[in-house]
């Protein structure tokens, strides 16, 4: 499969009100909610470099390969599931001090933006222009 | 499980393409954006969407099938009259298939930030 010259990004952040040691112990912890991990039917994990993770989610199964393991600051892994149309995407977590709070950013990118994913990206914009009023959940911007 | 993330999840994987496809086919020219644009200001007879445009009344009605036929517009007879409306929840629909990857994250990440804040209440307590 050719990979797609162009991709989307979605990046969000939290403050989370604990150490950065904390939370990225707790990012890789299955048994902590809000994780990918808690949410898995099935799991299998393995946070170093070059270690991989499946696991699967109402039947759906996601596979990764952890690149970057850096504890407390970063996590990098590939992400590949039936909705990354076959092609590996990129997820980055930084944890960066702040006072006695963490803020933690994740990135997830490289998402195939072929030209279904581009015929809806043009919707989406060409709707959210027209008709702002009638999208107030859907057009949440991230955090 | 929770049940609200396994329900988008759900939508995610199981969006219904077929309606997805009719709605891109339908915004996808300008003409129909244009018959779009216009009813969202509210419903319009047909000859006064026809008129808009320096077009056929056939490839108007043409027009109007497909958009119909996504489900963006909807008619209804007024007395003699048949009025044509604006729907917006096909719209939404796409929107929300479009972003699921963001909600699926923010859903995880505003948990996983309760999480911390509900364990800080309890240490405060003790």
């Amino acid at each position: 499969m050719t990979k797609s010259t162009k991709a989307l990004e979605f990046r969000f952040e939290r403050t989370i009100p604990a150490s950065p040691d904390e939370v990225y112990d707790a990012w890789l912890n299955p048994k902590i909610p809000g994780n990918p991990w808690n949410a898995a039917d099935k799991l299998i994990l393995n946070p170093k470099v070059d270690g991989f993770f499946y696991w699967t989610f109402k039947g759906t199964p996601h596979y990764g390969r952890f690149t970057e393991v850096e504890r407390p600051s970063r996590i990098q892994h590939t992400w590949m599931s039936p909705n990354t149309l076959g092609e590996e995407s990129t997820v980055t977590v930084a944890f960066q001090k702040r006072g006695e709070d963490t803020l933690m950013t994740l990135v997830h990118s490289d998402l195939p933006d072929d030209d279904k994913a581009r015929s809806h990206e043009n919707g989406w914009n060409y709707f959210l222009d027209l008709f702002p009023k009638q999208f107030g959940d859907a057009s949440r911007a991230s955090r | 499980m929770e049940k609200g993330l396994a329900r988008h999840y759900t939508l995610w994987c199981n969006v219904a393409m077929d309606q997805l496809t009719d709605v891109l086919i339908a915004i996808s020219h300008p003409t129909r954006r244009a018959i779009i644009g216009q009813l969202a200001n509210g419903p319009a007879r047909f000859l006064d969407v026809a008129k808009q445009f320096d077009t056929a009344l056939n490839a108007v009605t043409k027009h109007l099938k497909l958009l119909e036929r996504a489900g963006l517009i909807k008619r209804r007879k007024q007395g003699r009259e048949v009025l044509i409306s604006f729907r917006g929840e096909p719209l939404r629909e796409v929107a929300g298939w479009m972003h699921e990857y963001e909600r699926f994250w923010n859903e995880r990440l505003d948990q996983f930030e309760q999480y911390f804040k509900d364990k800080k209440k309890k240490e405060k307590k003790q």
